[in-house]
């Protein structure tokens, strides 16, 4: 790392000292160093390295704000571990804020005070984003969403050509007057996707596409701006975040649809539903649901008939910490789930306890931490294996990734599916 | 009454003052504005954050570590007791408490001071405690500590009124420099959670389909 310059502290230290609202005072002043959320962390479960207690991770933002925003660390720093902005904090807060934690938020449930921890480390990040120092392996994955439209740089003719391919596979099952429509205009739904479906997994997208065949959608694809992801929640960087919210938001507008529908992505769902209307400072004009809600009221309209004696197998749910703890569907990922499978099971700990992929927090893009990120996800493997399922079903396409790497090294020998997947199995089409 | 009470008064003044500098800043700074479409019920969240979710069977921080949540939790009780008696000592000297009751409330209070010994102990024999902590931490503990200690012996020998007072006044004047202010930031934070985890329908929990 280079050194820092005045410039670069003075960046970060204004972003400290600015306080739209008195959640950051309050978290940085809360922590009583009780050393309690060790063993909620799945860094320091797996590692049992110190620095990875999700209160070292606040000390660090924390001991800042001391030094930079209070009397008490101004006078007497040693008293309360005030600590400069320096090259070897700034080195300190990249490996814990970016390369230990993924932000999944389980410790702060668990805290014995409410800090919430994640929200720390994100602002973290912000201060390391303000400074020019996000790794450059995930501001690659911020930069290709910015200059290509998707995070993995896709071009717009593979993506047709992959679409034109799921939709003949989709026609060889359904019919003729099965479609993935794309680019066109006043439908109800614009649907989106995570740019590892055409990448990857493109018969997520066959799967989606035959329940929106079987509940006879009015919805469109864009060609344009499909991509669900905003790694611009990760990267720290408000302001790039916002830039691909944005484009979201106003091909909703383009395109004349009346709902964003959000593709099986966590953070992405995280960033477009929760996030993205304070990054753009306006409420959105549409409504904007997951595409787990909108599967489930057609199941529950009868929209779509689902017979879950087609799924026989023995099928667990992985919980996306960001839809489940930071994003409230615990029931509706279980209503899904439990309506398309004969035998489920749950794992331990589960729902708002959950643990976290580990991929989450933008891990699976930053592979200099590769090795942390598959170590930590050997509780995630522990806990499927202790199931006995047979299938892991997780409507989160970077838990997909995740998961299918922690398939690989720790010889779980499951399949893994997306939710619109175990119910496009399940489905029963009309004979019409 | 004597020099060291009002020393001690003016103590708890300047307490006062700069507590209450610490909670109209956070009035003043507000809480958070959410633009996106709230999806749950945000009182209800909030009793909830205040209430169950501070159970001990909720929070891995209690109920995995049942010895120090324990501890912490009568060491609370024990600077609560204490707080009270400071005030009640204004009005009425500990020497005119029937003995059963000097006897019982100062073995109570010492229980609690010993728990908070204890996790000065931990704080300073396990590594991880000791990596996370700064002096802070320490002095916040060693005076909370000294203060049941000192409740529970002057309870018991009037004699020690100076050093207790004494004592009280220290504990005041720090309060508002170091962690020990947590006992505002606590609530805040406490509301913060309520108010994200509400916001979004995740608290109160949601029934298990
Ligand atoms: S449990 Fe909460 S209060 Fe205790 S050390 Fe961890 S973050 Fe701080
Ligand atoms: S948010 Fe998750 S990964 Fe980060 S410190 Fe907390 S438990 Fe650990």
């Amino acid at each position: 790392m280079e050194k820092l310059t005045k410039e670069q502290i003075d960046k970060a230290i204004a972003l400290l000292k600015m306080r739209p609202d008195s959640k950051l005072e309050t978290h940085l002043n809360a922590c009583v160093h009780c050393g309690l959320c060790a063993s909620s962390c799945m860094y320091y479960k797996a590692m049992k390295e110190n620095k990875f207690i999700p209160a070292r991770k606040v000390e660090l933002v924390a001991s800042l704000y001391r030094r930079y925003c209070t009397l008490t660390g101004r006078v007497a720093p040693f008293l309360v571990n005030a600590r400069e902005l320096d090259d070897q904090m700034a080195e300190e807060m990249i490996d814990s804020l970016f390369g230990a934690c993924t932000m999944c938020g389980r410790c702060v449930k668990h805290c014995s005070i409410g800090v919430d921890i994640a929200y720390i480390v994100h602002f973290g990040r912000r201060m390391l984003a303000a400074m020019g120092l996000v790794p450059k392996t995930l501001q690659a994955t911020v930069d290709a969403a910015l200059t290509t439209g998707n995070n993995m740089g896709i071009e717009t003719s593979d993506f047709v050509d992959t679409i034109q391919w799921m939709e003949e596979e989709l026609q060889d099952e359904c019919g003729e007057d099965a479609r993935i429509p794309l680019d066109e205009t006043d439908k109800d739904i614009l649907y989106t996707l995570n740019p590892r479906e055409p990448k990857f997994f493109p018969l997520s997208i066959a799967a989606i596409a035959k329940i929106f065949y079987a509940a006879k959608e009015s919805w469109t694809i864009s060609t344009h701006m499909y991509d669900v992801t905003n790694y611009g929640l990760f990267n720290g960087n408000n302001e790039q975040a916002g830039q691909i919210a944005k484009r979201l938001h106003d091909e909703v507008i383009i395109k004349r649809c009346k709902r964003l529908v959000l593709g099986e992505c966590g953070h992405g769902s995280r960033a477009n539903r929760w996030e993205a209307p304070n990054y753009l400072q306006q409420p959105y004009e549409f409504e904007t649901i997951t595409a787990v809600e909108l599967i489930n009221n057609y199941i529950r309209t009868g929209r779509i008939k689902i017979d879950k004696s087609l799924n026989q197998e023995l099928v667990t749910l992985h919980d996306p910490c960001n839809l489940v703890r930071n994003g409230g569907l615990l029931s509706e990922l279980r209503f899904a789930v439990k309506s398309a499978v004969s035998n489920f099971v749950e794992m331990t700990p589960h729902g708002m306890d959950n643990f976290c992929c580990g991929g989450g927090g933008g891990q699976l893009a930053m592979s200099e931490y590769n090795e942390r990120r598959i170590k930590i996800g050997e509780i995630k493997a522990d806990q499927i294996r202790k199931t006995g399922a047979k299938v892991v079903v997780t409507p989160c396409h970077n838990c997909v990734d995740q998961l299918s790497q922690l398939n690989q090294v720790y010889h779980l020998n499951v399949k893994i599916k997306t939710i619109a997947e175990i119910v496009a199995d399940a489905l029963v089409l009309d004979k019409e | 009454m004597i020099w060291y009470q009002y020393l001690s008064l003016g103590a708890l003044a300047v307490f006062l003052i700069a507590m209450l500098w610490h909670f109209i800043r956070l009035i003043k700074e507000g809480k958070p504005k959410d633009l996106s479409t709230k999806s749950g019920n945000l009182p209800k969240a909030e009793v909830y954050a205040y209430t169950i979710a501070m159970m001990p069977n909720h929070k891995e921080s209690a109920y995995l570590h049942l010895p120090s949540f324990t501890a912490g939790i009568f060491f609370h009780i024990g600077i609560f007791l204490s707080i009270l008696l400071f005030f009640v000592f204004f009005f009425i000297s500990p020497t005119l408490f029937p003995q059963w009751l000097q006897m019982v409330l100062a073995l109570c209070i010492g229980i609690c001071g010993l728990c908070g010994f204890g996790l000065f102990i931990k704080r300073m024999i396990v590594k991880k405690m000791r990596e996370l902590s700064h002096l802070d931490d320490f002095l916040s503990n060693f005076f909370t500590t000294l203060f049941q200690f000192f409740t529970a012996i002057y309870l018991i020998a009037g004699s020690f009124a100076p050093i207790y007072y004494i004592l009280v006044t220290i504990l005041l004047l720090y309060i508002p420099m170091g962690k020990l202010k947590h006992m505002l930031y606590f609530f805040a934070a406490r509301f913060h959670l309520g108010y994200f985890y509400g916001w979004r329908n995740s608290w109160p929990p949601q029934k298990n389909y």
